[in-house]
């Protein structure tokens, strides 16, 4: 259905950032919060408004489009701006506009004294208003410029600090993970426009695509999803990215930015389906995404450390489940993360807002009795939900893309190796075995290690839970924990209250009509491979599951009752391994030695040898020294010798006449 | 008889003439009436064209005379010349106290 | 026959008078050669029916120009010590030998086929109307060539200027 106002969605909040940035310096306060939280409140209900209309309709006319302007058109491309308000991208929105609108108000309690407010709240807004872009966009390239918003907003707000050096370099770093990422995304879009003449998803859902076109194009955009979701090995700018404000981190690296990579690969489940290799690439890297992450979890001792490794890890479980199939579970997860991560980081950085900006837990402990009631409780909540136990919404989410990996058959056809790709004799034997090695173990394996990650998830999610709230008080006796204002509070509760109501949309039972698989019938593509197996009864599990989360909260329990004895207990029984994990595997160390530093040196080559020598010498000052030497060399004809002057002339003149009597 | 193609001769072994003392003599005053002596030649040679013509009707409105109308001009812009000309020597001669070219080297790199 | 007669005598006196300008010493011998030159070249020139440039040739190239010559000369006073010999250099044997190498090939070249057919000769029609009088002359300059004339004045203003200046000492 055509309407004509879905673009005040994101025109809102991109007019609430032009105004706060270009005047923001000179209003008064009242007016800066007023004009940022506005905005994001009536996209809201704008959101609200057309959300509710489709949710009236059904099927394939469940949703609002608008063709705002057309952007270019090039020869036989023509992109506009397109926004396609559906149920997925409709409810995408309300979460967007709805938790961003909670950061907003907790912004304004937590960045009180922050000289430099009206920046903040200009790019906050901006944020949101390119995220509603990439989310409503129609058409690859309108997503892309969204997909790159984000990408500046999220530069500029880690880097919101940018007299600390740290601070700004970690902005940078992100920058550049990211763009190597676009990198792939944009080759993506052009493999797609090359075969198919088309970019937007309307047209590109009957485009026949052949298997190598559709697998390109789904690897590459998925590279751009692996950077932009922090995935392996695009992950590492994330946990540097806790520099900037924490309301920063609820938002972007933990609600909505991050998602975008997922939202991407739901959106164009047509797409994927199509490429089944592909999508055990992509559950192989969430799964292994998910393990790595987790671990260096348990070893970190800064909170924003320990949510920001979470949150890779989370991602690596929707990433899961779009890859074995399940978008649907996969986006539910994403909303749910949604919700309980903004909550945890927010909770962080009500903490740290009481202890004036204490990150490390070592000098946390024992603050829920001392005086962050509120704070302690909400934390609480999501990590209840977090790690996954019954009936909060966490539970089921993540434990439905566990299931459905384990019950999937999505890879059942899929061998490990296509004897088309390639015909090096040598291999040959090992070659034919492969290509006849069915990956029916692929979903089961995903499974059980999945399950192993939600166990150390429960662990490392409950050693912070005790760390920072229970105990006795490590810290500082100057400082005084104090509670956070309301501001701060209220989002904290709610936050903390949809983390457990949003469990409705994810329960597992067929049939019941406000769940969210039954609202996204027919939006996601199906897997080939036919219905789900059902390897596990279901009540079997669950009871794992329920199993594991609890399991994680007894042992950290037991280990961190007393407080960070947990800690030197495991440090003194594998050293090696808590160092490493500290660490966090050496992995800046090692993309520092492999990439950066032979990139340099060859861009210093590049400079010496090309630039400097070649261009410069050769080139430039060489044939000025030519020129030079020619004119030299030349000049000592004029020696002043009139007569001499004269005798050329004459030999001059005897070579024309020649030329013009005799050859004519 | 006295055929064009006798003239003409004339009025190229005077331009040699001129040429050659252009080349070879070193005093200035030499070198200038040899150039008065090209000139000259080519003076004959106008009257030479204009006198037995090479085509049957008139080029241009002065009729066949304009190889006179050439030479009343080229005669004037010769005196002139020449004037200015003398003039220089003279000029050079009250610093230099000689008039041989190949004196006047400063002309150069 | 008197023309053919008159037409060598000329010849041999131009010729012989050019070879005497290139070959004196004295710059004085120079220019009363280059009279004498001048007067047999408008003897040729009358040969030609050229009346108006042939007294104008006596009138002004030998009576103004080479009298200017001779006061120039006169004025620099050379010592026969000072006119110095001619110095034989590489560059004054290209020279000539180009020049004769490109006359040559002119004359060679060029005059045989100059006049293909038998030359139109003027004697019959033209000459009968003045040609090459001063009525006539004077008509196609100053009917059809006017601009021309008056800036051969304008020309002959700044030749006597520059004159002035260039030769004066002091400014």
């Amino acid at each position: 259905m055509e309407v004509s106002w879905l673009y005040l969605i994101f025109l809102l909040p991109l007019l609430g950032a032009a105004v706060n940035g270009l005047l923001g310096r000179w209003l008064p306060k009242a007016t800066l919060y007023a004009i940022a939280l506005l905005v994001v409140l009536l996209s809201f209900c704008i959101g609200l408004f057309a959300w509710l209309q489709i949710a009236r309709l059904e099927g394939e006319a469940a949703q609002l489009h608008q063709t705002v302007f057309t952007w270019f058109s090039v020869g036989s491309l023509k992109v506009d701006l397109g926004l396609a308000f559906d149920r997925l991208s409709g409810t995408l929105v309300l979460v967007v506009t709805g938790v961003g609108f909670l950061i907003h108000l907790y912004s304004v309690g937590y960045m009180e004294e922050d000289p430099a407010q009206w920046r903040y709240f200009a790019y906050l807004n901006l944020f949101v208003s390119m995220m509603l872009i990439l989310v409503l966009a129609d058409n690859l390239v309108a997503m892309f410029v969204g997909w790159e918003g984000v990408g500046l907003c999220s530069y500029l707000l880690i880097g919101f600090w940018y007299d600390d050096e740290t601070k700004a370099y970690a902005g940078r770093k992100a920058f550049v993970v990211n763009r190597i990422g676009d990198f792939g995304f944009l080759i993506g879009i052009f493999v797609v426009y090359l075969y198919t003449g088309q970019v937007s998803f309307h047209a590109l859902r009957l485009a026949p695509l052949s298997l190598g076109v559709a697998s390109a194009a789904a690897a590459l955009l998925f590279v751009g999803a692996t950077g932009k979701s922090a995935q392996l090995p695009l992950y590492v700018w994330l946990p540097d990215a806790m520099a900037g404000p924490t309301p920063v981190s609820a938002l972007i690296h933990a609600a909505t930015m991050v998602t975008a990579g997922v939202y991407m690969v739901a959106r164009l489940s047509f797409l994927y389906v199509q490429a089944p290799g592909v999508m055990a690439v992509v559950a192989i890297i969430g799964i292994l995404t998910a393990l790595i992450a987790a671990l260096i979890g348990t070893s970190q001792m800064d909170i924003k450390k320990v949510l920001a490794y979470s949150t890779v890890s989370q991602l690596g479980y929707m990433f899961i489940g779009v890859g074995v199939g399940a978008f649907a579970a996969g986006t539910a997860h994403l909303i749910t993360h949604a919700f309980f991560k903004a909550c945890l980081f927010l909770c962080s950085g009500a903490v740290m807002h009481g202890l004036h900006g204490e990150q490390n837990m070592a000098k946390m402990g024992g603050l829920r009795r001392a005086g962050l009631k509120q704070t302690a409780t909400t934390f609480f909540v999501a990590t209840v939900a977090i790690t996954g136990v019954f009936p909060i919404s966490g539970f089921f989410s993540k434990d439905e893309i566990l299931a459905r990996a384990l019950n999937t058959r999505a890879f059942d056809f899929l061998t490990a190796w296509n004897p088309e790709w390639t015909n090096v004799p040598v291999l040959r034997p090992l070659l034919v075995g492969l290509s006849q090695t069915r990956l029916t173990f692929l979903g089961s394996t995903v499974y059980v290690v999945g399950t192993l990650t939600a166990l150390i998830t429960s662990f490392y999610m409950w050693r912070c839970y005790r760390l920072t709230f229970e105990g006795e008080y490590r810290g500082p006796h100057e400082v005084h924990p104090h509670e956070s204002p309301w501001v701060m509070t209220v989002p904290l509760w709610i936050l903390a209250g949809l983390s457990i109501l949003a469990a409705l949309i994810v329960l597992p039972w067929h049939g019941l009509s406000f769940t969210w698989e039954h609202f996204t019938e027919g939006v996601f593509a199906r897997p080939r491979g036919g219905a789900p197996a059902e390897r596990l009864p279901q009540w079997l599990a669950f009871g794992i599951a329920l199993a594991v989360a609890w399991t994680g909260y007894l042992v950290a329990r037991w280990l961190y009752a007393p407080g960070l004895q947990g800690d030197e207990k495991l440090s003194s029984a594998l050293p090696r391994l808590r160092r490493t994990l500290a660490n966090a595997l050496y992995v800046d160390a090692f993309y520092d030695w492999a990439v950066s530093k032979p990139l340099f040196a060859t861009a210093r080559g590049l400079w010496r040898v090309v630039d400097a020598t070649l261009i410069d010498g050769l080139l430039i000052n060489g044939s000025a020294q030519a020129v030079a030497a020619a004119g030299s060399a030349l000049r000592r004809f004029q020696n002043g010798d009139v007569q001499r002057y004269a005798a050329v002339t004459a030999v001059g003149v005897l070579i024309l006449v020649y030329v013009f009597l005799v050859r004519g | 008889m006295v055929g064009p193609l006798h003239y003409l001769f004339l009025a190229a072994a005077l331009f040699a003439l001129g040429a050659l003392g252009v080349v070879v003599r070193r005093n200035a005053l030499i070198v200038l009436m040899s150039i008065e002596l090209m000139l000259n030649a080519v003076n004959l040679t106008f009257l030479t064209f204009s006198r037995f013509p090479l085509v049957r009707v008139a080029p241009t409105q002065t009729g066949f005379l304009s190889g006179h109308t050439a030479v009343f001009f080229v005669i004037a812009v010769a005196a002139a010349e020449a004037a200015v000309g003398l003039a220089i020597v003279i000029a050079v001669f009250r610093s230099r106290t000689t008039v041989n070219v190949d004196e006047f080297d400063s002309l150069k790199f | 026959m008197a023309e053919t007669v008159l037409f060598w005598i000329f010849f041999v006196g131009v010729l012989g008078a050019g070879f005497a300008v290139v070959k004196s010493r004295n710059p004085v011998n120079a220019a009363m050669s280059l009279v004498a030159c001048f007067f047999f070249l408008a003897g040729v020139y009358l040969l030609l029916s050229a009346h108006l440039i042939a007294i104008l040739q006596v009138m002004v190239y030998a009576g103004a120009v080479m009298v200017l010559f001779v006061f120039v000369i006169m004025l620099l006073n050379l010592k026969d010590e000072e006119l110095g010999r001619e110095r034989v250099t590489v560059w004054k044997g290209i020279g000539t030998l180009a020049v004769a190498g490109a006359i040559g090939l002119i004359v060679v070249r060029a005059m045989r086929d100059a006049y293909p057919a038998v030359a139109r000769d003027l004697a019959a029609d033209q000459l009968s109307t003045g040609f090459g009088t001063v009525r006539s002359v004077g008509r196609a300059l100053y009917l059809f060539s006017v601009l021309p004339f008056e800036l051969t004045s304008l020309l002959l203003t700044v030749a006597i200027v520059g004159a002035v200046v260039v030769a004066k000492g002091k400014i």
